[in-house]
């Protein structure tokens, strides 16, 4: 993944925002099952009216992040045999927010 | 045109999987996807280093797309049935390159990557092994793409559509939200472009909506249906998707991709942009 490139790379792009947010609003976490990380699954992120805005498949360690702006956001995971799950969270400039998310 | 021209779904696919003509190819950005896994027989294209000039920004030449081609082992005569991740943005994009390059016989899979994986359908890791072949492209149809000028020339008389989401319409952010924001480029659209979210016209399993749904959609954001339309994103992808919705779905006649999109545009020197919502 690329600074020029567009697509969603399993987990989110790998940035140094892992750990520390610098400029970004981050949003991200962790997807389980029964206790262990679910690899195979999508991430969306919504707005707060409810509309699209990124998906990124799960990365192997359950992962998922995304660069959002300041507000209210939905995660919904997506997985095989119908898995559904939904988390609000707020997103700051400067603020990692992580989730955890069991299904 | 209808959409058994255009479109295929993973029951034709895992029928037709082994016919001779049939060629599955998936295309994305990041191909560790594929490396994992991918359904049977499918060869990979890199959206990058297959696709793109690695000199210029552009497209590779026409004896490149050839080399490609030839040795991936697709002939003239094949059909190519094209599937990715991220929704199919990257299928679509090699769907219109294909169609550029003059292969007329293309179909996407509808749903693409994932509505195969969380249909718990097979992946294999084992690499389809096919004969070189002598593949030869035509001109570059110039009908389809776009390039800045005509972008520029096209405010307030054409169909403008901008198909990134809202926030980066608006010029709150400069890229999508699974990607960091720091970019070069001004914030902001072509002035009297609708913004219609290219996720507006797929379902959550990444399937396209009903013609009559993409319709409506398109309508009531202001689409004079009568005009001719430029589509773009950021990079000419996601775009790439909604000119298939608009072309080869709902069959609109002249209907470019502009594949410089945001990157190019909200680089250049002097052109007018507009910020916030669509006027």
């Amino acid at each position: 993944m690329s600074a020029d490139g567009c697509g969603a790379p399993a987990g989110g792009a790998p940035a140094s925002a892992a750990k520390e947010a610098g400029g970004q609003a981050v949003v991200q976490g962790r997807v389980t099952r029964n206790g262990s990380a679910l690899p195979l699954g999508y991430a969306r992120l919504l707005n707060s009216g409810g509309d699209f805005v990124a998906e990124v498949p799960l990365g192997e360690d359950g992962g998922f992040r995304f660069f959002a702006a300041p507000g209210s956001w939905t995660v919904r995971v997506l997985a095989p045999g119908n898995i559904r799950a939904e988390r609000v969270v707020s997103a700051d400039i400067g603020k990692v927010t992580d989730l955890e998310v069991a299904v | 045109m209808s959409r058994s021209d255009v479109l295929v779904d993973a029951d034709w696919v895992e029928a037709h999987v082994d016919d001779p003509g049939v060629v599955l190819v998936e295309v994305d950005e990041d191909t560790s996807a594929y490396d994992k896994g991918h359904i049977r027989n499918a060869v990979k294209i890199d959206w990058r280093a297959d696709l793109q000039d690695p000199v210029r920004r552009d497209f590779v030449d026409r004896a490149g797309f050839e080399a490609l081609l030839s040795e991936r082992g697709i002939s003239n005569d094949d059909m190519v049935i094209l599937y990715g991740g991220n929704n199919n943005w990257f299928a679509a994009y090699a769907y219109w390159y294909f169609k550029v390059y003059g292969h007329n016989n293309v179909k996407l899979l509808d749903g693409g990557r994932k509505k195969w994986e969380l249909e718990s359908r097979d992946l294999v890791t084992d690499v389809a092994s096919r004969a070189k072949t002598s593949y030869h492209a035509k001109e570059q149809d110039s009908s389809i793409r776009a390039f800045r000028d005509e972008v520029v020339a096209a405010i307030g008389q054409r169909n403008l559509v901008d198909v990134r989401s809202p926030d980066e319409f608006t010029g709150r952010l400069l890229a999508p939200a699974h990607l960091p924001q720091e970019q070069a480029q001004r914030g902001g659209h072509v002035p009297s472009a609708r913004n219609v979210p290219w996720s507006k016209a797929a379902e959550e399993d990444g399937t396209f909506k009903s013609d009559d749904a993409l319709r409506s959609l398109y309508g009531g954001a202001g689409l004079d249906f009568s005009r001719d339309t430029i589509a773009y994103c950021r990079i000419g992808e996601r775009s790439a998707h909604t000119w298939f919705v608009l072309h080869e779905l709902l069959g609109q006649p002249n209907v470019k991709n502009y594949d410089g999109s945001w990157t190019e545009y909200g680089s250049l020197v002097g052109v007018p942009i507009e910020v916030g919502d669509a006027r």
